[in-house]
């Protein structure tokens, strides 16, 4: 028989083409340990004084985080959620390691071992492809930070937070804790005592930042906290669309990582962040995300979430300003030993608002993937629309699907929806594919980018093709 | 015209201090801001919790709600962060002698 000759491949088909590499490989690899500090296990108020101390921070942002502190300690772990939630043991965690002298501005000026870290990520490489900015984040601070000259010419501003709060302490403190404030939640309180790094983006009126700015998250120490602060703000009329990543090693013992994200949309702005979580399954993801949207302006959360032990995270939309519009598109995805516990809430406090939330599960090898939403129509908010949708598939038998919806409605002329359904991947619709000569594998996967593929094409396409790889790797059974 | 109901008197709340008082279903949590006298509804509208417990900014004149942090303005009884998102009832106070009133409607 004749070689076939070789056939031209598609940008998707050559990033498929890796397929059958695991976790453990692609992402699970850890570094040497050469940091500059490294803090004992443990939460104390000295640590916490000590990273203010060590960031040059204004005495406001230490009364904070000492206040935060406070709250942390004399707040309770919430008793809803995931059983998993007993098995955080926030004494045997790093809070603080710091890798790096300072962000740089260069990629070549980055120390080596972390470079090379994002160059096997491919980090730089999809920096020069496709995107406006990049922020990379290894272990408690950020070593990398760029934004496109043009972008900067007219005024955009993306740095990491600890530059911002040093060149920006005004806007900072503005803005900081309104939307997430300190004692909202344990988790948030925790993060507001021992926050470091993540990005601070402002946007001015009227720019449309076309390509997306992206942030990369990477954890490598074994026991480590990954506590970053977010804060986008897009100001009148503007557009930005921020991307974010997240990977850690494989390790047998956890590590946990702690958000608080807050998003202001400024009237007619519209603002879409778009999270591609994949961490090691050793990694706790507790995540507070929020965001506001004053009049006419949009808000769209695309949250993708297939790594991690136990993920709890419901991106919020405060629909504040009339006509306002949210959207929350979100995919679960949870594999042998995984929990998440995701969804998203949307509070509709303005008339004439409209809002959709999409959420897709899968479970598989024993999974469990619940969806847990909030649809919150206020008295006065008449003329509000809202669509709620979520669909889980089951893969096998033993996995499981919750669905927590809470609808409160204050308000008789609005239109609301909620639909749910479970199914199970049929033997009929293996059947018919298997009998197109497709093996019952390839058959499984096919149902499945099928059932999320209403999410994945809102994706950019350089994230829908790496979004459509991690399901096909969590599909092999070889993640972790 | 509203009613008007005797609180207490100024000596019973010093600067710095605050009060619960209860009016038919009502309560109401009194602050005493560098000597200005505020009186908000004492109920989070985020999740009802009482106010009153929470911590006081003198110089700016907030309350914080103790159970999830939401910043109220006792003048305006608006709250500045969320969670909470819909305003609490302000109401009036004036002092006559030394016996603090409050208008409850």
């Amino acid at each position: 028989m004749a070689a076939t000759p070789e056939k031209q491949l598609t940008p998707e088909e050559s990033a498929l083409k890796t397929l059958g590499s695991d976790y453990t490989e692609r992402y699970g690899f850890h570094d040497a340990e050469n940091y500059l500090f490294k803090a004992p296990k443990g939460l104390t108020r000295e640590l916490v004084e000590k990273i203010s101390e060590f960031k040059g921070e204004p005495e406001w942002m230490l009364e904070f985080r000492l206040k935060s502190l406070a709250h942390f300690e004399a707040r309770a772990m919430p008793t809803w959620g995931s059983p998993m939630l007993g098995e955080v043991d926030f004494d045997d965690i790093h809070y603080f390691v710091r890798a790096s002298e300072r962000s740089e501005r260069s990629w070549d000026d980055v120390p080596e071992d972390v470079k090379k870290t994002f160059d096997r990520l491919g980090i730089p490489e999809a920096e020069r492809k496709f995107l406006a900015g990049v922020g990379a984040q290894y272990e408690s601070e950020s070593v990398y930070h760029q934004v496109n000259e043009q972008l900067e010419a007219q005024g955009v501003l993306f740095m990491d937070m600890d530059t911002a709060l040093k060149e920006h302490p005004d806007l900072v403190q503005e803005y900081i804790g309104t939307l997430i404030p300190p004692n909202d939640n344990k988790l948030a309180s925790l993060n507001s005592a021992v926050w470091s790094g993540g990005s601070f983006v402002y946007v001015p009126p009227g720019v449309h930042v076309e390509m997306p700015l992206q942030a990369y998250f990477r954890i490598n120490t074994e026991n480590m906290g990954q506590f970053e602060r977010t804060i986008i703000i897009a100001d009148e009329g503007s557009y930005v669309h921020y991307v974010e990543g997240c990977t850690a090693p494989t390790y047998s013992s956890d590590s946990l990582h702690s958000a608080v994200v807050e998003l202001f949309a400024k009237p007619g702005a519209r603002i879409r962040y778009t999270t591609v979580q994949n961490w090691s399954n050793n990694v706790f993801n507790l995540v507070t995300k929020r965001a506001r949207a004053d009049a006419d302006a949009t808000v769209e959360w695309v949250d993708c979430n297939l790594g991690s032990k136990l993920t709890m995270k419901y991106p919020s939309v405060y629909l504040m300003g009339e006509r306002a519009h949210g959207e929350i598109l979100s995919i679960a995805f949870a594999g042998k030993g995984q929990h998440q516990d995701a969804g998203g809430k949307i509070i509709h406090a303005a008339p004439n608002t409209t809002s959709n939330i999409f959420a897709k599960s899968i479970s598989k090898d024993g999974g469990r993937s619940s969806y847990r939403g909030l649809l919150e129509v206020a008295k006065g908010a008449h003329g509000s629309k809202s669509k709620v949708v979520c669909d889980a598939l089951l893969l096998d038998p033993e996995s499981r699907s919750d669905t927590y919806p809470t609808i409160r409605i204050g308000e008789d002329d609005v239109d609301v929806g909620h639909e749910a359904t479970v199914s199970k991947v049929g033997e009929e619709q293996l059947f018919y594919l298997q009998s197109h000569g497709i093996d019952e594998e390839e058959a499984s996967k096919l149902i499945v980018n099928g059932f999320i593929e209403p999410i994945v094409k809102e994706l950019p396409m350089e994230y829908a093709v790496e979004m459509n790889r991690l399901i096909e790797l969590q599909m092999e059974g070889s993640i972790g | 015209m509203s009613p008007v109901i005797d609180v207490c008197t100024l000596d019973e709340l010093p600067p710095g201090a605050t009060r619960i008082v209860e009016w038919e279903d009502l309560e109401i949590g009194l602050f005493n801001c560098k000597g200005e006298i505020l009186a908000i509804e004492d109920r989070c509208s985020h999740d009802n919790g009482t106010l009153a417990e929470g911590e006081v900014d003198e110089d700016k004149c907030t309350v914080e709600c103790p159970r999830h942090g939401s910043l109220f303005d006792l003048r305006t009884g608006r709250p500045l962060t969320l969670p909470a998102y819909v305003p609490v009832e302000a109401f009036a106070v004036r002092v006559e002698g030394d016996m603090i009133k409050v208008e409850v409607e």
